[in-house]
């Protein structure tokens, strides 16, 4: 019996996968960890945006209004850190 | 008495200058010395005899690179595969910093923003890398969810790069942070300890309670090491996999 290449491929990925399910969801973090996660998603983000309006205002010459605008550019960006982290849209495999 | 956060202060072993630039071998170096050695050993010496049934040295090792295969697997998949040595390297580096570091009398360089940052953009950089290279230009639409109004356009579009580029600031600080609360409180606790047992003529006693807590959270913190290293991994699959699936 001849196979190709690719056939064979193919019968070697179904056999691993069926030889190996996926490995279950990891919880291993506890509520403290997830809330430190939280707490630095959502600073680092403030942080960032803050940085970058300062840069902008310098850059530019627009002081203050960078910097205002983009504390609240990243405050919104902190959320959506949040919200990733909590939603799992950063870990879609998990479903 | 000692300060607690006196403990994170470098001290250099060999006093080196390059130019004016400070290179010297400090006790940071040292550490990561050692931990790139041991790693290096455990992973060659303990799977040299090649049991079918592991002794207790391949068991560890072994145990250890199938917590990170199974990482790069159900993130990256089949491509995971490329990446493995990537993810297995900095896990390492990054647990057996932070093991090291509860060695009494030893240095955790992980409680080093610098050092932690540093690694944190190497990941960053690895990631952004990858995805410019496999997707060119295309790679930026990953700063642009689909289905998404053209009003809204300017709004999203440097709210998802900050988020971005918080990335390598959330990953550093988070493990730096953890490192450095958890040596701090255990030295303040076992200071506290000692002056009660040391200092105090009529509280000798009430010592043991600062002593069995130490204990404890000298279990807490070990687990926390893990923990940390774990998210690490997880962490520079997910942007990885972002940067490769462009979600």
């Amino acid at each position: 019996m001849s196979q190709t290449p690719d056939e064979l491929g193919q019968k070697i990925k179904e056999a691993r996968d069926k030889q190996s399910p996926k490995p279950a969801a990891a919880s291993t973090q506890s509520g403290g960890g997830k809330a430190l996660r939280a707490a630095t998603d959502l600073a680092a983000a403030l942080v960032v945006g803050v940085v970058l309006g300062y840069w902008i205002d310098r850059w530019l010459g627009t002081k203050p209004f960078g910097i205002i605008l983009f504390l609240f550019l990243g405050f919104a960006a902190g959320f959506l850190n949040l919200y990733r982290a909590q939603t799992g849209q950063n870990d879609k495999n998990k479903g | 008495m000692q300060s607690p956060l006196e403990q994170f202060v470098i001290k250099p072993i060999f006093p080196l200058h390059l130019g004016q630039y400070d290179i010297s071998f400090t006790q940071s170096s040292l550490w990561m010395v050692v931990a790139v050695v041991l790693t290096t050993l455990l992973m060659t010496l303990s799977v040299r005899g090649r049991a079918l049934v592991p002794g207790r040295w391949q068991n560890i090792a072994e145990m250890l690179y199938e917590v990170v295969f199974g990482l790069t697997r159900e993130y990256l998949h089949e491509e995971g595969r490329k990446y493995f040595p990537f993810v297995f390297s900095l896990f390492m580096i990054v647990l057996m910093g932070n093991l090291l570091g509860l060695i009494p009398y030893s240095f955790t360089y992980t409680s080093h923003i610098i050092v932690t940052g540093a690694l944190a953009l190497f990941v960053f950089g690895m990631a952004t890398l990858v995805g410019i290279w496999k997707h060119k230009l295309h790679f930026f639409s990953l700063f642009l969810p689909s289905g998404l109004p053209m009003l809204m356009i300017p709004l999203i579009i440097p709210i998802e790069i900050i988020s971005y580029l918080s990335r390598p600031l959330s990953l550093s600080v988070r493990l730096c942070a953890n490192m450095m609360m958890g040596h701090t409180m255990l030295k303040l606790i076992a200071a506290f300890c000692a002056s009660l047992v040391f200092l105090s003529v009529g509280l000798k006693l009430v010592g043991i309670i600062p002593f069995v807590v130490n204990t404890a959270l000298m279990g807490l913190e070990l687990l926390i090491a893990f923990i940390q290293a774990y998210v690490f991994a997880i962490l520079t699959c997910i942007y990885l996999r972002d940067a490769i699936e462009l979600h």
